[in-house]
């Protein structure tokens, strides 16, 4: 049991961090929904960081820390399945990755080189050509978009797809980690600064204890996401998805609340993280889903 | 940064283990109704006598005082699983976590000779004289007065809740020598002391567990004082961040929500609402487990402990608040003689958030020094 970053961990964050930070500010003169950046793709790209976790000294912890640090970022690349999952895969499959799981919209998929089709029980890849997929206009600060025609199918085995589920578990947890703790940045931002009755927001506590427990929250995901990528067991996987989506939604929730009618404008990058967490909340069957996939795998089969 | 136990974490592990197999008798589970009770206290008495014996009981204090320089983590994997068999060491958990590492710290030579040999004995019980009627989560304004005559003090005033009173050799007593924060005084005083009454407070959690402890004109040496006087506050500052994570509930906490799930799949229960619940339980549980990890790691690491413990206790409290919000509504017969370890874990578990410290004032340290929100006025 060891919390501190070993030298190679440091310095994989640190070279990550530099890059994010030029990534981490909404331009003040950006008004829409969904904020990607190609810069922060091509610098990826370029320092082949999205292959860190088949790096031994690495491995899907490091890229866990990874995809965790650029979630915190306003523009949006996908990392989280890329990094976790793709890795996974059987074969070589391309990226970026994206997910379509019943048929409905996700993130990425307008640009995705390689889909994973979730159909209940069954997942399989696909090479999508640009007519397959179409982009998507929607409120989730990631660009969506969603499949329209049929590329060919690639059925993964039980095991695979069951691997590849609990990866995907794996990666949105360490992404609503970095989601939930920049939202909660964002708002600490806000409650010092924002007076109401002669005095800061964040000195009345009925907004500190609810701010506090939130915290509690997102270092919960945060380890738990951690653990899983760690350990690539089932059950942390599970325990750590559904933590992060049970926090993800009270987050979303409480963070606009702090906010007061600010946090509904597109001025305050507050809804890049809240709605890119809204994103997150309907994978994989949502809280239900994870629960599920929980006892199956914590506490054996009913 | 990795998550795994290291070999020699795992062998102590199975000692204790076996160690606990070895000596908890068969029917323990019917009997562990109350870390104070009186079955167990006798039993604990036995017991830790027994826990000394092997080296099982202050493992990680220094060679010096009967231990074996062990680390932080040698502490907490025996406190897990004595937590988990029901605590029978009874109130001699707080001798092995705080009260002798702070006699070791803080104490005079004769104080440390006259009170540790006892403690890394198993021999020994003691209790914590903190809260009073009028200074609960305010403690600074407690009343009780230690007034210097001569070369003694008399001692007048009254302490409440106070865990294993009844059964208790010596108190670790807080009282007011002066006005202020910094005018509490720590004393260290044998039980028997005339003037002390000791009576029990019947309550939900349990036989013996709490007291009113009143000082009617008690009257110790100087020598009883710990460290100078006024200096209580800087002690007991340094004694409850060990006591912080003092409690591994959370080890606790998920295995009787395995073992209620495992009683409700048994009988064809487990469906619907209750998967939801006890999967949302146990990532609580969890979350609790490595926070507590993540503060020991900085214990071993000689890194001063910040506002990460009270996360910790805090994530505690909502694991043991699922845990039991879960096995009330889906096992609920647990609470009335169905199944003993359920319900002693039950009474247990709801005192999470108010004993050594209740959970909104961790809240307000989280927002300060965590958040780094501005403060509250006062
Ligand atoms: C099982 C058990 C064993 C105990 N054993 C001992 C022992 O051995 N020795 C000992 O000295 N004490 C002991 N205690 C007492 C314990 O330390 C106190 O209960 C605790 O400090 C809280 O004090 P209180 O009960 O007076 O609650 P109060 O301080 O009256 O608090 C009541 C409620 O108000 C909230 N509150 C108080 N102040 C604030 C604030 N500023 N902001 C927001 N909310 C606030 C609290 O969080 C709590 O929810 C024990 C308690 C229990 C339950």
């Amino acid at each position: 049991m060891d919390f501190t970053l070993t030298s190679d961990q440091t310095a994989l964050t640190d070279a990550i961090d530099r890059i994010a930070q030029q990534f981490d500010a909404k331009p003040t003169d950006f008004h829409g929904f969904a904020l990607s950046g190609a810069a922060l793709e091509h610098q990826l790209t370029e320092g082949e960081y999205f292959d860190i976790a088949l790096i031994p000294e690495f491995g899907p912890l490091t890229a866990a820390l990874a995809v965790e640090r650029l979630a915190r970022s306003a523009f949006a690349a996908e990392a989280a399945l890329s990094m976790l999952v793709r890795p996974q895969l059987p074969g070589e499959w391309p990226r970026p990755v994206a997910v379509v799981e019943s048929g409905r919209p996700g993130r990425f998929v307008a640009t995705a080189k390689t889909l994973i089709v979730i159909d209940g029980e069954r997942i399989s890849l696909a090479r999508p050509s640009p007519g397959d997929v179409e982009a998507v206009e929607s409120l989730y600060a990631y660009p969506m978009g969603r499949l329209v025609g049929s590329p060919a199918l690639t059925k993964l085995s039980a095991a695979d797809a069951a691997n590849v589920r609990k990866w995907m578990r794996v990666a949105l947890a360490a992404e609503a980690a970095g989601l939930i703790q920049a939202a909660i940045d964002s708002t600490v931002e806000h409650l010092s600064i924002r007076k109401q009755f002669g005095r800061p927001l964040g000195t009345f506590q009925a907004l500190r204890h609810r701010m506090a427990e939130c915290a509690v929250l997102a270092g919960g995901v945060r380890l738990l996401a951690r653990k899983a990528a760690f350990s690539g067991n089932d059950g942390d996987a599970a325990l750590a998805a559904l933590h992060a989506q049970d926090s993800g939604t009270r987050m979303a929730y409480e963070m606009h609340q702090m906010l007061g009618a600010m946090g509904m404008t597109l001025e305050h990058p507050l809804h890049l993280w809240t709605y890119r967490i809204k994103a997150l909340l309907s994978e994989l069957g949502g809280r239900g889903g994870q629960a599920q996939a929980v006892a199956t795998h914590c506490f054996g089969k009913p | 940064m990795e998550f795994d136990w290291t070999p020699e974490q795992l062998s102590f592990r199975a000692t204790v283990r076996s160690f606990l197999a070895e000596h908890l008798p068969p029917n323990w589970e019917t009997v562990a109704h109350g870390p104070a009770s009186e079955v167990q206290s006798e039993f604990a008495d036995v017991f830790c006598r027994k826990l000394a014996e092997a080296g099982l009981l202050v493992p990680h204090w220094p060679a010096r005082w009967g231990g074996r320089d062990a680390d932080a983590w040698t502490a907490f994997i025996l406190a897990e699983e004595m937590w988990m068999a029901g605590e029978p060491r009874g109130g001699q958990y707080m001798n092995v976590n705080w009260i002798g590492p702070t006699l070791m710290r803080f104490g005079s030579e004769e104080q440390q000779q006259r009170y540790i040999p006892p403690m890394a004995g198993g021999a020994t019980i003691w209790c914590q004289g903190f809260s009073e009627p009028e200074a609960g989560s305010d403690l600074a304004s407690l009343r009780t007065r230690a007034d210097r005559h001569g070369s003694n003090y008399r001692i007048n005033g009254q302490k409440i809740w106070t865990s294993y009173a009844g059964y208790a050799d010596t108190c670790f007593l807080l009282a007011r020598t002066s006005p202020g924060k910094n005018g509490i005084s720590i004393f260290l005083i044998p039980m028997e002391t005339p003037g002390i009454t000791v009576r029990q407070i019947p309550s939900v959690i349990g036989e013996g567990d709490i007291h009113e402890v009143f000082f009617d004109e008690v009257e110790v040496p100087g020598t009883a004082m710990l460290g100078a006087e006024g200096q209580a506050w800087e002690i007991t500052r340094t004694a409850l961040s060990l006591e912080r994570v003092g409690i591994p509930r959370f080890a606790l906490a998920s295995l009787m929500l395995h073992r209620a799930v495992d009683r409700l799949k048994k009988a064809g229960r487990y469906g619907g609402g209750a998967i939801e619940q006890s999967a949302r339980a146990h990532a609580a549980c969890e979350s609790a487990r490595l926070y507590s990890y993540n503060i020991i790691d900085q214990r071993v690491r000689g890194i001063a402990t910040g506002p990460e413990a009270s996360a910790a206790r805090v994530a505690t409290v909502s694991a043991e608040r699922l845990v039991g919000e879960f096995v009330v509504e889906h096992c609920p017969e647990a609470l009335a003689g169905g199944e003993p370890m359920l319900q002693a874990h039950h009474q247990r578990a709801i005192v999470a958030g108010i004993a050594s410290g209740a959970a909104e004032i961790q809240l307000n340290l989280i927002a300060t020094e965590l958040l780094k929100l501005p403060r509250e006025p006062r």
